[in-house]
């Protein structure tokens, strides 16, 4: 085409000043800080040349009262637009540093906004590419504004699109919440933080030195606060990742998630399950050894990987069909349930539930995890949104108990009686009130008191307690779960479980909602 | 209108050592050594398991371990660790280490009071993040401490057959 | 006649494996014991009885339990116990016990095991024989002002040793005089800790020996030969890693001497059975006495190998009571073999060990080739015993026919499932100082700077392999071929229901 025509002329000028805006000297300011800019993160997520941007050319609103200078750009600081991802279209938005530090005035907001609204009309999963110094000062409480209008967008979505951020770059104040509130939060190591105060304002107040990093980094986000739920080296792997990530949802509340072509290429015998269970029943093993054994080969993507460790949560694939996985972890704290791996575990399965992914329960829990930490900050409180998560979750739900069920742990992880599907266990289950040890103890207490060997009778007493009560098959002979199964045969029982449960429907009471225990 | 795509055309493989390897995308399952290419094939089967096909020669391979973009592969029994990095990456990797300070630790302290049935690691030892360091027994279990990050053990305080205390140290990492 | 009907083999793995072979070719039943430790171990099967001790859980190995495995003959009508090495096979008491029980201990007499096995009684006799040792104590010594003295005496470098011990532990190296109280409390105390006894000696310490054994067999009519060397000089932290016969330091002269030395000891005991006189052997061809072993070794097979005996077929006989069908004239020693331990540790860790699961086993058939193994496919390396997986025991006209035979089967050698010490020999086999011959114990210490061989283009096909994978999970679009449509077409029952809903 021609643009060299009269009518052309100013198209066509626009055009070369907004390649001169994104232009190389743009691109080495992010690029020398260890970052990517919006436009190379934007074309890495998207499929080869799918995306459209819109808005490109809007520029920033004047300024309400003349005070610092805001820079007269196109775009205002962010892209937002459409394209395909893997082929299906998803909705985004990316903060662009290099202009005006990402700050987010009215007419940058109205941007996100707008596009927010689009990703919900369309039923389309949207993302947050965010890289932002937060609102923008000059602009004043037009930018408040601003932020208030995409958390309200994004509540609305809750639940019914899938809402995934990824932090590239600062994320401070109040701008934080809009990660905080969707669904997933990825966060690239050593170049993005989160705080809501940041290291200045706690050196003012408190008269502490800490640095970005130690304050909000992706990190401490991964390990401590649970705020991000998937971290990388760098923002290629974690674009990369987020592709992956998003093959396992659905576009929205209505379907169901995707599948992949499975090439049959899994037994559905795997006698090496077998033998992962030690004889020792206080040996540790990994839990994630199991369920690598079950589920399509590689196809598990752990979520809140380092945060609450002692539950495994993550996604995974059975013939095809994604499933949420929940399982304790022996091999950290022996699997008990805590205060953050309840809230992880409780997340979790509402997103499963509120994006129709079938939950596959993996349990071997000792109990909770007694202590006056826990019971002080709150484990009554925290383990309950656990166990509502679970009872209230309608999407097939199942359970396979692999060693220990014991107490109010077996009771919250998925039991048949609080609306578990199916509840298979292998052989090496133990399911009982309490374990082995604890039971003797409180039963016996007089008689080993009296005892000349104490040790040798209560050895003798475990055994005992072990052979009679803590086993599968008294739950089993009484209905409480459905079958002991083969440890080899699990894979097939799943399936076969989910198929049956494939248009599972509840109708659930009518209201405006439970009230969760927050 | 800005520049069409950053498609990835080269990866950087990096080994523990600080050796480095290129390879062109599309993968090629091609190795040129000189002027000739040779043809590398990854097979496995029932009486070999998984193995390297190169040069007629038949090299044991597995995978260790692999988390994001770090691979841990024993080839012909020796194990070597990798990071596979894009041409961004690898340069983000050198601007984020020039500006941060070179020498950093991570201390691995013990998470609940307990004995120590075994150290794993010995100083010298390389670690990988999640790689268990020392187990230590607590509620009757038997737990393994993992180390948080890719690095070189430096010091080992856990000694075992040991009761620790919460927080009491266990090993130095240098990353 | 072949009073020996039944032999109860009281050991597991490779040797378990290795007396059965034996015993079957000579028509002699066997029994061993399933542990629950290895309840499907390799050795189990072949034999005539298996003796299922799987539900004994004392914390003791059977196999250290004499009184259990008196018992498990005398019930599996065993009348014959061969202990293998390690565990039980150098305990007076125990073949005392067998004795007494009337059953055939395979292996010297109480009283021999008991002389051998302290060194200090040893030192005693082999001075009294005048047999070449190193200079030192006579007895053992009370403490480390006495140690001084003789040190001050024989000269510094000294080593302390522990008088019941064995395996490197209670050892320790004195090369100065300041030294000698922290070394002295040292190795006492872990003299105490290993062998229950801390008393110890002190002798000349060798910079730089040689490991040089004689196989011996006598009998009971007092008959013994020698069947010539081993050169064991390959040693981390005093264990030997590969062995083999000849020794390239020996020339017949020396030879010859050394031989006698070593059956004047044997006889010096009234020694009838198979075992192992251990000399160290300086730079310029001293040679020192160091102990008897009492028992079968490890290394065995070279011997076999380079004269044609079969050592455990030797050993059944003369518990039998048959005298020696060979003088020491009729032993020719002929050909190079050599033997690799393959042991399941990490090279690349030190040397540590690396239990798991055999996965795949695939061991060289070719002629020159022998392997005893314990394991198989499927096969568990267990944390509570050796970490040996086979030896492979090489032969070659010459050494260097051997070296070179040894390069290609360790090339040819599949193991699966742990790491191994493949990697180290793969090294060792190209060493220049392994191949002259000028290598000596301190040698891996000292002379070797990376403890395993990669060809140049190993770590690259490595990398390959990495960024393979990389590609596959991240960057390859046929990986994540993903069908969202599946998502949109569902029941009707299920989507009205769905749509109502919200």
């Amino acid at each position: 085409m021609d643009l060299s025509g009269k009518f052309y002329k100013a198209f066509s000028d626009r055009q070369s000043a907004i390649e001169k805006q994104y232009g190389p000297k743009q691109a080495e300011k992010q690029h020398s800080k260890g970052k990517l800019t919006a436009h190379e993160r934007i074309n890495l997520l998207f499929d080869n040349k799918t995306f459209e941007e819109i808005d490109a050319f809007v520029t920033p609103a004047d300024q309400p009262v003349e005070f610092g200078k805001v820079e007269r750009s196109y775009g205002d600081g962010v892209i937002v637009g459409h394209g395909k991802v893997n082929g299906r279209l998803v909705f985004a938005y990316a903060q662009d540093f290099t202009i005006m530090g990402g700050s987010l005035g009215i007419v940058h907001a109205k941007k996100i906004a707008k596009i927010q609204e689009m990703a919900l009309k369309m039923g389309s999963p949207i993302i947050a590419l965010i890289d932002s110094g937060g609102a923008r000062i000059q602009e004043g409480v037009a930018s408040l504004s601003g932020y208030a209008a995409i958390f309200q967008n994004i509540i609305h979505s809750s639940g019914i699109i899938p809402q995934i951020s990824v932090i590239m770059g600062p994320a401070a104040g109040g701008a934080v919440y809009s990660p905080a509130l969707t669904d997933f939060v990825f966060m690239v190591n050593h170049t993005s933080y989160m705080f809501v105060t940041g290291p200045n304002v706690v050196k003012e107040v408190l008269n502490e030195d800490v640095s970005s990093e130690e304050l909000g980094g992706a990190e401490v986000h991964a390990r401590k606060s649970g705020v991000a739920h998937m971290i990388y080296d760098d923002e290629e792997n974690a674009i990369l990742a987020l592709k992956k990530f998003l093959s396992y949802l659905p576009s929205n509340n209505v379907e169901n998630p995707p599948i992949v072509n499975d090439d049959g290429s899994v037994n559905e015998i795997n006698e090496k399950l077998r033998g992962i269970i030690p004889e020792d029943p206080n040996k540790a093993y990994d839990v994630k050894d199991v369920i690598a054994q079950i589920i399509d080969k590689n196809s598990f993507f752990e979520t809140s990987e380092l945060f609450g460790a002692n539950l495994v949560t993550g996604f995974a694939r059975l013939t095809g069909k994604t499933i949420g996985v929940v399982a304790n972890q022996p091999k950290v704290l022996a699997g008990v349930l805590d205060i953050n791996s309840s809230t992880k575990g409780a997340r979790f399965i509402r997103f499963c539930d509120a994006f129709n992914i079938p939950i596959i329960t993996f349990e071997d829990v000792p109990g909770f995890l007694p202590g006056i930490d826990q019971e002080h900050s709150g484990i009554i409180r925290h383990g309950a949104k656990l166990l509502f998560a679970y009872s209230e979750a309608t999407v097939p739900k199942i359970t396979i108990i692999l060693r220990k069920a014991y107490g109010g742990a077996f009771i919250v992880m998925n039991s048949k009686n609080l609306g578990g599907d199916f509840s298979f266990a292998w052989p090496s289950a133990e399911i009982a009130v309490m374990g082995p040890d604890g039971a003797v103890a409180i039963l016996y207490r007089k008689e080993l008191a009296e005892s000349k060997n104490p040790v040798e009778l209560k050895k003798e007493l475990v055994k005992k307690y072990r052979d009679k009560i803590a086993n599968p098959f008294i739950a089993d002979e009484s209905g409480y779960i459905d079958e002991v199964i083969d440890p080899a045969v699990t894979r097939k029982k799943i399936i076969s479980a989910l198929n049956a449960l494939n248009n599972k429907w509840v109708k659930v009471p009518a209201r405006k909602h439970g009230n969760m225990p927050l | 209108m800005a520049n069409d795509k950053i498609r990835i055309k080269k990866l950087y493989t990096l080994s523990s050592e600080n050796r480095k390897f290129s390879f062109s995308l599309p993968l090629k399952h091609k190795i040129k050594i000189g002027k000739r290419e040779y043809e590398v094939k990854l097979k496995a089967d029932e009486k070999y398991g998984t193995y390297i096909l190169w040069k007629n020669r038949k090299y044991p391979v597995e995978i260790i371990r692999s988390s994001q973009n770090k691979y841990e592969i024993l080839f012909n029994d020796i194990s070597y660790t990798f990071t596979v990095e894009t041409p961004f990456s690898l340069q983000r990797m050198k601007v984020l280490n020039s500006n941060r300070g070179k020498i950093e630790q991570e201390i691995i302290k013990a998470p609940m009071p307990g004995k120590i049935i075994d150290v794993l690691v010995r100083e010298g030892t390389t670690v990988l993040r999640g790689e268990p360091v020392v187990i230590l027994e607590a509620m009757k279990m038997q737990n393994e401490i993992i180390s948080p990050v890719n690095g070189m053990v430096v010091k080992v305080m856990a000694k075992p057959n040991t009761n620790v205390m919460k927080d009491d140290i266990l090993v130095e990492i240098k990353l | 006649m072949m009073k020996i009907k039944r032999i109860l083999i009281a050991n597991r793995g490779e040797i378990a494996v290795r007396i059965m072979k034996t015993a079957h070719l000579m028509k002699i039943e066997t029994v061993v014991v399933k542990t629950a430790i290895e309840p499907y171990a390799m050795y189990l099967t072949g034999a005539d009885v298996i003796f299922d001790n799987s539900e004994d859980n004392s914390e003791i190995p059977v196999f250290l339990n004499i009184e259990k495995l008196i018992a498990i003959a005398l019930e599996t009508k065993a009348n014959a116990i061969h202990p293998g090495y390690g565990f039980l096979a150098e305990n007076a008491y125990f073949a005392q016990k067998c004795i007494d029980n009337d059953l055939i201990f395979i292996g010297p007499s109480p009283d021999a095991i008991y002389k051998m096995g302290n060194k200090t009684i040893a030192r005693k006799i082999a001075l009294a024989s005048g047999i070449p040792m190193a200079m030192g104590s006579e007895g053992n010594i009370a403490n480390e002002e006495e140690a001084a003295v003789i040190a001050e005496k024989i000269g510094y470098p000294v080593i302390i040793k522990a008088a019941s011990g064995g395996g490197g532990r209670g050892m320790r190296i004195v090369r100065k005089a300041d030294e000698m109280e922290k070394m002295f409390i040292i190795a006492s105390k872990e003299a105490e800790k290993a062998f229950n006894d801390p008393s110890v000696f002190v002798e000349k310490y060798i910079d730089n020996p040689k490991h040089i054994e004689f196989q011996i067999l006598g009998d009971s009519k007092g008959n013994v030969i020698h069947l010539g060397e081993r050169e064991c000089s390959i040693q981390r932290k005093h264990q030997k890693l590969l062995e083999e016969a000849p020794s390239c330091a020996l020339d017949e002269k020396l030879r010859k001497k050394m031989g006698d030395m070593a059956v004047q000891i044997a006889k010096a005991v009234d020694y009838s059975s198979a075992g192992t006189v251990e000399f160290l052997l300086d730079t310029d061809k001293n040679f020192y006495f160091m102990e008897m072993n009492t028992r079968i070794q490890v290394e065995h097979p070279v011997t076999e190998i380079i004269t044609g005996l079969d050592l455990i077929e030797q050993q059944i006989r003369i518990a039998n009571g048959e005298e020696l069908r060979y003088k020491q004239n009729d032993i020719k020693l002929k050909g190079w073999a050599i033997e690799c331990r393959i042991n399941a540790e990490d090279v690349q860790a030190g040397f540590s060990p690396d239990p798991g699961k055999i996965e795949n086993f695939n061991m060289p058939s070719d002629p020159c080739v022998r392997v005893d193994t314990g394991v198989q496919t499927g096969s568990s390396i267990v944390a509570s015993y050796d970490s040996m997986i086979a030896k492979l025991i090489v032969r070659g006209k010459d050494r260097k026919d051997a070296i070179k035979n040894c390069k290609m089967a360790l090339d040819k050698v599949w193991i699966k499932g742990t790491k191994t010490t493949l990697p180290f020999f793969r090294m060792l086999v190209r060493h220049q100082k392994f191949q002259d011959g000028t290598f000596t114990t301190s040698f891996i210490e000292k002379d070797l700077e990376k403890y395993y061989f990669n060809s140049d283009y190993e770590e690259m096909l490595a990398a390959w392999l990495a960024t393979k994978l990389f590609v596959e999970e991240n960057l390859n679009d046929d990986s994540i071929n993903v069908n969202f449509e599946h998502g949109k077409t569902m029941s009707p029952w299920l989507l009205n229901k769905r749509i109502n809903q919200f």
